[in-house]
């Protein structure tokens, strides 16, 4: 519970980290907007490039962003498999057929056993199971001696290789450019340029300042409630609540009796904090001055160009110009 | 004996990822009857850090605790499976110090049996017990149906110390039971860690700030500084002693005003008095 850091942030000195948030938040979204824009493979993998050679140019290391993708990772599958299997067109790329007989079908529960054993060990759990299927899958096709009790053939389109593929590069250019401006921005840079990034949506509502500061006071209060949480495991364990050695049924009783407290001290913190805050004569709406004051300088101005030309070229390969 | 530290030293590390040395090498044994222990030390010197090693709510990083025969120690779970850490913290009660950690049910009743019914003892019988338990702490059995939220500060204190109570433990230790309280609830509430102390000969271990508290009711004092144990013995001879400025901790009322007459009238009292009576009497020697 200790180790867990706020945000994903990593210090370092490349024009990435000494951008100004607003600039970055800018930029992020209408590079999004470009790979959104894009609707054809090869122009997404050119634009997949151009995101590697400014992680090359920022000085961020790839097994980051890889870390980054992890949890994404099962999607990513997701949408691969279901594409590549599902899309129809008309003349096929390969199919192979699947057949069950008694032999294979032994093997296969052979397979899934040992699977089911050393999956454990396994650091990389998701990328061999991926790889048991797999194998599985060539295993039934090449090898069906004896006679077959089930068939299946799958067939592949060009069409959803390239669809997959596209949507995939797609997922990836998304992530990894998000992943861009949390791994370089502050957690609390990041929400003052957040605050005046949506200052313009004022007219219709949506107070930013408001927000961000619901935000950075979140942001502040994670380590103080897990401190407190830790705090009321230990006083309810010294009532005899088992979190480790206890009954399942017990459960239950355990979790209310760690959640009512965290609740009532949460209350309780944010009342303090309130009043505090009127203490000091904070009133919701009203102009504040800053000790970190943000600032725009030319590398800025550079980037949010660059922005804008990816984005004016994506439509421009939607055009029929580009198919001339 | 019940409670043995054999070279504990304890090590956490804070949300900034630096590493705090809670506790450096200590080294106590406590005995399960007739202890009034008083631990002291100023703040962040791992008073509280200690009394959960009390009851294996925390491991230590590095040496043992035996506690009612159980050693327990860094990777006690690995290595002893069979172990069960769970009834230790009914042996050794620890009462937090603050109430708002552990208060949680509808109503005070269901809150004190809470603990009991956690270590099998059965629901009547845990009622019964919450019955006695709540007028020992100095409120009454109307207490029970109310909710644990809208008492006062001090009545929530007395309430979670009724839920330890309600416990039966062999060993209490309680992590600063009079702050909050007024002086009359302080002074009732150690009246009756007295009595617990005195007629069910239960070691009673708490931690104060209060000198007074100190040298009034404790039979042994252990004073903490910086994580390390640095003073283990008697109350008289801890305030004789030269080393109070440097671990922060100042002297009990009486002493001061006996000095302070010494000094100013320029006599000299045969011994150090212990309660106002006393300092009457040695007065009264001298003129």
């Amino acid at each position: 519970m200790n180790n867990i850091i706020i945000g994903q942030y990593v210090p370092g000195t490349s024009f990435l980290y000494r951008m100004d948030p607003r600039s970055k938040i800018l930029a992020l979204i209408v590079l999004m907007a470009s790979a959104f824009v894009i609707n054809d493979i090869e122009v997404m993998v050119g634009m997949l490039v151009v995101v590697l050679i400014i992680l090359k140019l920022g000085g961020i290391p790839i097994i980051r962003i890889l870390r980054g993708l992890k949890p994404v990772l099962i999607l990513l599958t997701f949408t691969f498999v279901f594409q590549l299997l599902f899309v129809k067109g008309e003349t096929t790329l390969f199919d192979f057929t699947m057949s069950l007989t008694p032999i294979n079908t032994a093997i296969m529960i052979a397979i899934i056993t040992l699977w089911w054993l050393i999956r454990k060990k396994v650091r990389t759990r998701f990328l061999f199971t991926i790889f048991t299927a797999a194998g599985i899958m060539t295993m039934l096709s090449l090898y069906s001696p004896g006679t077959s009790f089930s068939m299946s053939t799958v067939e592949i389109y060009p069409e959803g290789l390239y669809g997959a593929l596209y949507i995939m590069t797609r997922l990836i250019v998304i992530i990894t450019l998000s992943t861009i401006l949390t791994l370089t921005t502050k957690p609390t840079d990041l929400n003052l340029g957040l605050e005046k990034v949506l200052k313009p949506f004022k007219y219709i509502g949506l107070n930013a300042e408001e927000l961000a500061m619901i935000i950075s006071i979140a942001l502040r209060y994670i380590p103080t409630l897990l401190d407190e949480a830790n705090k009321i495991m230990l006083a309810q364990a010294s009532r005899g609540v088992d979190f480790s050695e206890g009954k399942f049924k017990d459960k239950v009783m355990q979790i209310i009796s760690l959640l009512v407290p965290m609740f009532i001290i949460s209350f309780k913190r944010s009342d303090e904090l309130a009043n505090a805050m009127e203490a000091r004569n904070f009133i919701p709406g009203k102009v504040r001055t800053r000790i970190h004051t943000l600032s725009w300088h030319t590398t800025d101005t550079y980037v949010m160009m660059f922005a804008f030309i990816m984005l004016a070229l994506a439509i421009f390969t939607r055009t029929s110009l580009w198919t001339l | 004996m019940a409670i043995e530290f054999r070279g504990v030293n304890f090590h956490y590390k804070g949300m900034d990822q630096t590493d705090y040395h809670a506790l450096k090498d200590i080294n106590l044994k406590i005995e399960a009857k007739g202890e009034f222990i008083a631990l002291i030390g100023e703040t962040g010197s791992g008073k509280s850090t200690l009394v959960q090693h009390m009851n294996a709510l925390v491991r230590p990083t590095s040496g043992d605790v035996t506690i009612y025969g159980v050693k327990v120690y860094k990777d006690v779970k690995k290595k002893n499976t069979k172990v069960r850490l769970n009834p230790l913290r009914q042996k050794v009660g620890l009462v937090f110090q603050f109430p708002d950690y552990q208060l949680f049910e509808e109503t005070v009743q269901k809150d004190i049996i809470f603990g009991p019914k956690n270590f099998g003892v059965p629901e009547k019988e845990a009622i019964e017990r919450a019955k006695d338990v709540i007028k020992l702490v100095g409120l009454d059995e109307t207490y029970l149906e109310r909710s644990p939220f809208n008492l006062s500060g001090g009545e929530k204190k007395r309430v979670s110390i009724a839920g330890i109570l309600a416990m039966e433990p062999d060993i209490l230790v309680l992590d600063e039971p009079t702050s909050g309280l007024d002086p009359k609830g302080r002074d009732s509430l150690l009246q009756l860690f007295t009595d617990i102390h005195q007629k069910l000969g239960s070691t009673v271990v708490i931690i104060t700030h209060d000198m007074n508290i100190v040298y009034k009711y404790a039979n042994r004092v252990l004073v903490m500084n910086q994580g390390s144990l640095v003073y283990d013995g008697t109350a008289g001879k801890l305030f004789k002693s030269k080393h109070l400025e440097e671990w922060n901790l100042d002297l009990p009322e009486i002493i001061e005003i006996s000095r302070n007459l010494q000094e100013k009238l320029g006599i000299k009292f045969k011994e150090t008095p212990h309660s106002i009576d006393h300092l009457y009497e040695l007065i009264k020697e001298e003129l």
